[in-house]
């Protein structure tokens, strides 16, 4: 359709464009800007060209946080989507039963961060948490959960997948429910079991869900800080200092507000490159 | 529905493992909660001796008492709804012209506007929050209500939903508005508003209980009570150096649940329905 | 200033310490970094504060722990909403003052005669403290103190070891069944003190940071030698203050038979224990040594004008005698005016309490630091990482402290 008047446009997307410039293409170009500056918020900023990117390699910062945000991501992404589908697969029949389970595992994915980190902090406590507990009772092995460094990445990746599994449960359900029935039927029809409909028929229909859902659980798993602040900040001894969480560290606890900076430039560039990578990776397999 | 193992597979006893699997999950995810409940309830004593019993001895309120006399719970609660509120309604209210605009008419840039739009998802908060941060210190508005709603003015998912949903009205509809004399202002805001009620209810509270629930951009920027929201107040009772008082870090965690928990119980559908509609 | 009985106790009814002013006060927020019973002390002597005169209210504001507070500090200093007064580490003062944000104190009425104990006021605190303006008064001071678990010790008849050898020994005795026999943060502080009593400095006079030198390296072999070799010494995890609540909760369920932290703790230790708890003084090396600990009062030079009367008020309230008293009697602390310990003593206090006592003599041997605006990040950003690596990663000690002190050179 025509606008009505030729301006129109102009004052519909006006609020829009010029919000989404000052607080999100402005701050982009000037991250991109301070990196190149040395700056603590409360004296003027000083230029120091390429300093900040060589003392974050020097240091091994940018290499520690990367290795530390992939890895997390890597988890939490798998994880969450196999959980999600298993989920979503073993959840999928109308039962009241199935419904309750539904809500329940939804139900984390809609409460806070916060809510959730609190929550774990005391089940994952060494000493009185219901998880030492349980190992206890079951003569399985203990640790400090949150305190050892080898264990304390992988306890968070486990509570953010805890957190999110609902949300890829209930997007497979509705790409479930979009696949016709007939052609189960008509796989079972030919002699097929359980599983070769699941390779044939589900999966391949599901495709497009499951992209879009590693993709939206690429950028969650990205940008997880919260339960790094409350749970272990950053420790022990760096072992869950993830993008976020080291750039948050730069700026309010270093007062590095340029090495921040830099930190955000690698961690957008990785974060898109990695979007794009996903995108691909699931459209070259090929949609139904 | 559709897309179920076939009859032949089912009998009683694979429906029994799969249910008792099923009470399983269903624990995994209730189990913490309830642990929490009941650990607010008790004394710290109790929690000293039997940290893992199931249920309290007693319905203790010592420990929610002492969240409240901690902080100003009310103003926290206050200060967090009104952002959120603030939010998810200047969302809506961006959204539904961008949208209409992104959908029913053609002019030029508009690809390009669409794609902006879209680049804005992978340009996360803490992207942009030192920049922002500055801005706002410039012009003095850290720790201000106007510094936790208006960068969020905008919500690519939302504009997106209402394009989305738009697109399936039929241009005559809105033909026939233009002629009986209605501004494109209020065939938006008066007609195609509540035309997309059920979209833009889901949306709002999915925007209302994400933005409730945020701690990074309150915990960045704000400094004092004034406009402190209830995420970055209880996780502040998790003290440190002498001793962690769990049943009061629990109180405090019940009553920070306690509304996400509740719009969820009411609004279930709608909440479920903004999350499921896809790119 | 007249100030009515029935207003006050109207007020006194109201019950909470962070109610709002009531009308014709001046107002000041205070922001503190306190949790559990200390920032109960501290609120009621801010209410005591509030109901005691007519002119001044002072709202405390709670911002979380040391780090998480002065990061919403500068924060706010850059935004501009500086609160009139707030309290930080030592390390942080130099580099505060030279960003000019502190407000200089010397000229504000009385705060030459204010009697500050030397050793925990600037001049004491700070090589050359007392050549510059005042811009910090010393609020919750301490130093780190040993702590005995007093049954266990008796059982072995044990005393506290004077020594890094005694030490090894005693911690090696109570080190079975699950057991362990000292417990420490692994922190930069407990670290400082070590190098202090192997005879080094962390940072030169001059400014330069050599890391304690040789001194530095034989203090993180001794706890390697603790944890990794003897594994007497249990090792808390977390990171800044969890490690410490940690070490808290180990001595307090008889985990670890001794520890070390700061006499911050001492009331909460005392009260929480099942068992007599005995403070002593840390061991020598090659000498005595430990450094101070706790915050500064600061005020800040960005805040509105008319809130600083009101800080200073507080200030001068703080280090009346018998708040000083209050305020170090009920946490730990050690009183920061002379006339508060001379009072002290007169009653017999330290007769009473003679854990009291060890922190307090503890400062004739305590160093003080060098007036260095790059202390905190070479604390924060060098040194602190770096020993959690050596000590619980079981990297190098020598190339640990190498690439520390190469990272400091490479600045400014």
């Amino acid at each position: 359709m025509r606008p009505s008047r030729r301006f129109d446009p102009l004052w519909m997307l006006g609020p829009t464009l010029v919000l989404l410039v000052v607080f999100f293409f402005v701050p982009l170009l000037q991250a991109a800007k301070s990196s190149l500056y040395e700056w603590d918020l409360l004296t003027p900023p000083r230029y120091v060209g390429l300093d900040n990117y060589r003392a974050l390699i020097d240091s091994g910062e940018l290499g520690h946080a990367l290795s530390t945000t992939l890895i997390m991501s890597a988890v939490v992404v798998v994880g969450s989507m196999a959980l999600g589908l298993g989920l979503a697969l073993a959840l999928n029949r109308p039962t009241r039963f199935a419904g309750f389970v539904r809500s329940a595992v939804f139900s984390a994915y809609v409460v806070s961060w916060v809510s959730v980190a609190l929550l774990w902090l005391w089940v994952l406590d060494a000493d009185a948490g219901a998880l030492t507990a349980l190992c206890r009772a079951l003569h399985l092995p203990t640790t400090h959960w949150l305190g050892n460094p080898k264990t304390a990445l992988y306890a968070l990746s486990g509570v953010t997948i805890w957190k999110i599994a609902g949300y890829s449960m209930v997007l497979f359900l509705a790409g479930l429910q979009d696949i016709p029935r007939s052609l189960y039927e008509a796989a079972s029809l030919d002699g097929a079991g359980a599983w070769q409909r699941f390779v044939n028929v589900t999966w391949p229909l599901l495709r497009p869900t499951a992209a879009f859902v590693g993709t939206t659980s690429l950028i969650i798993s990205f940008q997880v800080f919260d339960v790094v602040r409350v749970m272990t900040q950053g420790g022990p001894v760096r072992s869950t200092s993830v993008f976020v969480y080291a750039i948050y560290e730069q700026v309010f606890l270093n007062l590095r507000v340029g090495r921040a900076s830099a930190l955000v430039v690698v961690f957008f560039v990785l974060l898109l490159g990695l979007t794009a990578l996903q995108l691909w990776a699931w459209r070259k397999k090929g949609a139904a | 529905m559709s897309g179920r193992e076939t009859r032949t597979l089912r009998s009683p006893l694979t429906d029994g493992v799969v249910n008792v699997l099923l009470g399983l999950v269903a624990a995994v995810w209730l189990l913490p909660y309830l642990w929490m409940l009941s650990t607010s309830f008790k004394t710290l004593p109790e929690i000293v001796r039997a940290p893992t019993a199931p249920l309290p001895s007693g319905l203790d309120l010592g420990a929610y008492r002492a969240v409240l006399e901690s902080m100003p719970l009310a103003r926290y609660f206050w200060n967090t709804t009104v952002m959120a509120l603030g939010i998810a309604f200047t969302q809506i209210a961006v959204a539904l012209p961008a949208g209409y605009a992104l959908a029913k008419l053609k002019f030029a840039g508009r690809g390009v506007a669409f794609g902006l739009v879209v680049a804005t998802l992978l340009i996360p908060a803490q992207v942009r929050f030192v920049p922002v941060f500055a801005l706002l210190a410039e012009v003095g508005w850290v720790n201000t209500m106007t510094a936790l709603i208006l960068p969020f003015g905008v919500s690519a998912f939302g504009t997106f939903l209402i394009r989305q949903a738009l697109m399936s009205v039929p241009d005559s509809l809105i033909e026939a508005a233009r002629m009986d004399g209605a501004s494109e202002l209020r065939i938006i805001y008066g007609l195609l508003g509540p035309m997309l009620r059920p979209t833009l209810v889901s949306f709002f509270l999915f925007s209302f209980v994400y933005h409730w629930n945020d701690y990074f951009w309150p915990l960045v920027m704000t400094t004092d009570d004034a406009v402190r929201t209830l995420p970055l107040g209880i996780a502040l009772l998790r003290e440190q150096g002498t001793g962690v008082r769990w049943h009061i870090v629990m109180a405090g965690n019940v009553l920070l649940s306690a509304p996400a928990l509740a719009v969820f119980a009411f609004a279930q559908r709608h909440l479920l329905r903004a999350v499921a509609s896809k790119a | 200033m007249s100030f009515s009985r029935r207003a006050f106790l109207a007020l006194a009814a109201t019950g909470c310490a962070a109610s709002t002013a009531p009308p014709g006060r001046k107002t000041a927020p205070l922001w503190f970094t306190y949790g559990g019973k200390n920032r109960q002390v501290l609120e009621g002597l801010v209410k005591t504060f509030n109901l005691s005169q007519g002119e001044h209210w002072i709202t405390p504001i709670y911002q979380g722990d040391y780090f998480e507070g002065l990061a919403k500090l500068r924060t706010a200093i850059a935004a501009r909403r500086a609160p009139a007064l707030s309290h930080v580490v030592g390390e942080v003062v130099p580099y505060l003052a030279q960003a000019d944000v502190l407000e200089p104190l010397d000229d504000y009425p009385g705060a030459r005669q204010l009697d500050i104990v030397p050793a925990l006021g600037q001049a004491g605190s700070w090589i050359g403290g007392a050549e510059r303006r005042l811009v910090a008064l010393p609020f919750n001071r301490s130093t780190p103190i040993a702590y005995l678990n007093g049954k266990l010790f008796a059982e072995k008849n044990l005393a506290a070891p004077k020594t890094w050898d005694e030490l090894r020994a005693v911690a090696r005795a109570f080190t079975h069944d699950g057991r362990h026999g000292f417990g420490c943060p692994i922190d930069w502080w407990f670290w400082a003190a070590l190098v202090g009593q192997a005879g080094g400095d962390v940072v030169e006079p001059d400014g330069r940071v050599s890391l304690g030198g040789e001194a530095g390296e034989r203090a993180l072999d001794f706890w390697k030698t603790l944890v990794l070799d003897d594994k007497s010494m249990k090792p808390p995890p977390g990171r800044d203050y969890n490690a410490w609540e940690q070490t808290n909760q180990d001595f307090l369920g008889a985990r670890v038979a001794m520890i070390w932290t700061s006499t911050a703790f001492l009331k909460y230790l005392e009260e929480n224990a099942p068992f007599p708890v005995v403070a002593a003084p840390l061991p020598a090396e090659r000498r005595r040594a430990v450094p101070t600990g706790g915050t500064h009062w600061i005020m800040l030079r960005a805040a509105p004008a008319e809130q600083k009367p009101t800080a200073w008020a507080f200030l001068r309230f703080m280090h009346e005698t018998a708040n000083a008293i209050t305020w170090a009697t009920r946490t730990g602390y050690m009183p920061v005016t002379r006339a508060a310990i001379a009072q002290l003593e007169a009653e017999g206090y330290y007769q009473k309490h003679p854990n009291d006592r060890v922190a307090l003599d503890q400062l004739g041997v305590a160093r003080p630091w060098p007036w260095s605006p790059d202390l905190f990040r070479v604390q924060r950003e060098i040194v602190q990482p770096r020993l959690e690596g050596a000590v619980l990663g079981g990297k190098g000690t020598r190339q640990s402290l190498d690439e520390a002190r190469a990272l400091a050179t490479r600045w400014r």
